[in-house]
């Protein structure tokens, strides 16, 4: 549409960079303002870590340097507070809040093609703060004497000393053997104190804070408990660990079908091989796995914060709302617990301020005037199912029928819960909402229903009339990613789940045989049965002298998938295919690349089930 | 509200066809759609609308009308009813009228050369015959011939 537009970048791309770091920029600033709340909020500094990292990943997806040093270099002072478990100090914060501030900026301009602000200032204050060593307490110790109060050294000039080089946490005085008095001062200093002659020269001897290791900060209340926290067999991890981690097995599947080459080349002397390499895969398809539920977090991870939020708007509406959390414990993989955040705090959010009648109305009618708000997982086989429940009036589907012809959406005259669903989640319905306080934030329920939907899940609403709502997530566990090669037989582009490819092989084109016809490819010992994918779409066969074959295993044995490529290996979304009209054998859902394409992903134990040939098959018949 | 829905017409093999409003996501170009092999010869393939994946169904092939080749006019109506959503692939369709209930009349049995069970009721519009489409009718998974043969589709 405009003319000026970058050749590289589609304008849809940077409207979905400027939509991002919106969305970025407003997480910052909710979470700069709890940390101000609170700054040993570990919560605010792990979603502000998130915030800054996506903002430099998106910052040089679009090419904007500025954004990416300065996200950069937030990010390392972020890293830096988090590994140190001490609060945040009012300094650090407000550096962070500049940078956030700064950030913004320069997407504002970027957006007006404007010149970019300055940010050489910003980023050297932010190295100093992470160059900085951590604060760490040290104790000082003063014994006040005549020859020194003499000096003008008493007690308090030393306070005031002390209260310019750090923050003094306590001052203590102790009565020593023979009647001197000794003043302890825990100080928090960056660094060790300088010049210890000149302060000993004073009556002030420095030592650590004892029972700290040296340079490890504490947090400001230490001094006050000897509370010692039980072991913990706990590590955290960052989710991006784990991801390397399952590149690397990656990786591996691919030495090891290297590797399975060349063993199945040295014929009868590798075949003693042959069984090691077997139990290789195995042990590679187990550790897949383990890494896989090593993603799993409990729910509760992000029901923790809505008591707060119920809170807030209780106080606004007038309503009692007591929260009731179900099911804190059910594991789902952190990638959607991540993108279920917003979605459950719209939910809860819409039912305070909409679903739940304030404490007279309720009265009124006959009901408790505390409303009850349940929110409960619960894990069912490979879904997890998260209802957000409300007690309240129910959804008004007169009400609603008005505003959706208010707004030219749409609305059958007596709708089911379904339809009633499909309006309340159209754009545009919710509008009025985002603008009133306390739904707002931008994320109407059609958000809600998207993300839902991205994430290969459902969304399903269930209301009657003065008893009450109920909105259920039905969520995949984990099967929404895998690990897939991508793989290409002409102009059409398929995704096979990593788990079973045993191994990539190249087989000549004249080594392929067809038996009672099926094509067969001498491997290994024996032959193996093969599936072209150019068969599969109908497309005219691979006219290449030699094709890689991808060796799928399953309980069914072995299939080599003929193709024309291999394109390496990705980590995709599986969106499932619902409709009847789509799910065929041999196609387990779809994908896309980031060009909005649906590529298919193959079902392999389906295909190893003996090649499919619908067409071979119908033709005969 | 009266008893008046709005629809969408769209044009099929040079007969226009109509959909009930309520029941239409969105309508867009007809772009990329991604063939998917062992499905039934209607379908010509999956497309991504708002992050799910929909079967885009060539009506012309579920009519047993002659396949076409598409054309800047082609659209892909998206469709959600009876819980599904799929995307119906039609020759052009721009219009949006208002029909009052009565203006529907049941089809004749006699009517010439058109498969009656998918339609639930004509209506005419000036001087045109427009056909309303049963959504559910032409959905029914049971009534998609198999996929008999695949032709090479070099698109």
């Amino acid at each position: 549409m405009s003319e000026d537009q970058s050749p590289i970048l589609g304008q849809e791309l940077l409207d979905d960079f400027f939509a991002e770091c919106d969305e970025h920029f407003r997480t910052l600033r909710d979470r700069l303002a709890s940390l101000e709340r609170d700054p040993g909020a570990a919560e605010a500094l792990d979603a502000l870590y998130r915030g800054v990292h996506s903002l430099k990943g998106n910052a040089g997806i679009v090419g904007l340097r500025p954004l990416e040093e300065l996200a950069h270099a937030a990010e390392d002072v972020l890293r830096r507070l988090i590994r140190s478990h001490a609060p945040v100090e009012t300094d650090t914060a407000a550096r962070l809040g500049e940078a956030a501030h700064r950030m913004e900026r320069i997407v504002a301009a970027y957006r007006l093609k404007e010149a970019l602000p300055d940010i050489s200032d910003l980023l050297d204050r932010l190295s100093r703060e992470t160059a900085a060593p951590a604060a760490a307490l040290w104790q000082a110790r003063f014994a006040p004497n005549a020859e020194r109060d003499a000096r003008g050294i008493n007690v308090n000039s030393v306070r005031a000393r002390l209260a310019a080089l750090g923050e003094i946490v306590s001052a203590e005085p102790t009565i020593v053997a023979g009647g001197g008095i000794l003043f302890t001062f825990t100080v928090r200093l960056r660094g060790a104190p300088a010049d210890a002659a000149a302060w000993s020269a004073d009556g002030v001897e420095w030592t650590e804070a004892p029972g700290r290791p040296a340079g490890a900060s504490e947090p400001a209340s230490a001094s006050a408990g000897g509370a010692t926290a039980a072991p913990s067999h706990l590590v955290r991890v960052d989710l991006s660990r784990l991801d390397e981690l399952m590149r690397l097995v990656g990786e591996m599947v691919i030495q090891r079908s290297r590797l399975g080459d060349r063993i199945g080349r040295m014929g009868e002397a590798g075949r003693d091989l042959q069984e090691a390499m077997a139990g290789l895969g195995r042990l590679l398809r187990d550790m897949r796995g383990a890494i896989s539920r090593m993603r799993l977090v409990p729910i509760g991870e992000i029901f923790s914060r809505l008591p707060y939020v119920v809170r807030d708007l209780e106080r606004d509406g007038g309503k009692r709302v007591r929260l009731a959390l179900e099911g804190e414990h059910t594991e789902i993989d952190k990638y959607l617990v991540e993108r279920l955040r917003e979605p459950l705090l719209h939910l809860v959010r819409n039912a305070v301020s909409h679903g739940i009648e304030s404490a007279r109305e309720r009265r009124e009618v006959g009901k408790a005037e505390e409303a009850t708000l349940t929110l409960r997982a619960s894990s069912r086989g490979d879904f997890v199912l998260i209802e957000v429940i409300d007690d309240g009036r129910g959804v008004d589907a007169e009400a609603v029928g008005r505003r959706a012809a208010a707004a030219g959406i749409p609305c059958p005259p007596h709708p089911d819960a379904v339809q009633l669903l499909q309006v309340l989640c159209t754009p545009g319905f919710s509008t009025r909402e985002q603008a009133d306080r306390a739904s707002g934030r931008g994320v109407g329920l059609d958000v809600v229903a998207s993300v839902v939907r991205d994430l290969g899940g459902t969304l399903a609403l269930e209301t009657t009339p003065g008893r009450g709502t109920t909105f259920a997530l039905r969520l995949p566990l984990t099967l929404s990613i895998a690990e897939t090669f991508i793989v290409s037989a002409g102009r059409h582009v398929c995704a096979v789940p990593q788990g079973f490819v045993e191994e990539i092989v190249q087989v000549p084109a004249a080594s392929i045989r067809r038996v009672q016809g099926v094509s067969v490819a001498p491997y290994r010992t024996g032959l193996l049965p093969l599936v072209s994918l150019h068969e599969m779409f109908g497309a005219p066969a691979s006219t290449q002298t030699a094709s890689p074959v991808v060796v799928i295993g399953s309980d069914r044995g072995l299939t080599g998938l003929v193709v024309d490529r291999v394109h390496g290996h990705r980590e995709v979304v599986i969106r499932p295919l619902h409709d009847p009209l789509i799910r065929v054998p041999g196609i387990s859902g779809a994908t896309e690349l980031g060009d909005g394409k649906p590529i298919l992903i193959l079902d392999p134990p389906a295909l190893a089930s003996g090649p499919v040939r619908p067409r071979e098959a119908a033709l005969s018949a | 509200m009266t008893a008046k829905d709005t629809y969408i017409v769209f044009e099929l093999g040079g007969a226009a066809y109509a959909v009930r409003s309520a029941d239409v996501l969105h309508i867009d170009m007809l772009e990329h759609v991604t063939p998917v092999p062992h499905a039934a010869e209607a379908v010509e393939g999956v497309v991504f609308s708002r992050g799910q994946v929909i079967p885009a169904v060539d009506l012309r092939t579920r009519f047993g009308l002659p396949r076409q080749a598409p054309t800047p006019k082609s659209r892909l109506i998206f469709l959600h009813a009876a819980q599904r959503t799929v995307a119906l692939i039609v020759d052009s369709a721009r219009e949006f009228h208002a029909l009052p209930a009565e203006s529907i009349r049941p089809i004749e049995e006699t009517l010439h050369g058109i498969q009656g069970n998918y339609i639930q009721g004509v209506v005419t519009l000036g001087d045109r015959l427009v056909l309303i489409l049963d959504i559910a009718a032409v959905l029914d998974a049971d009534a998609f011939a198999p996929a008999l043969s695949q032709p090479a589709r070099t698109s």
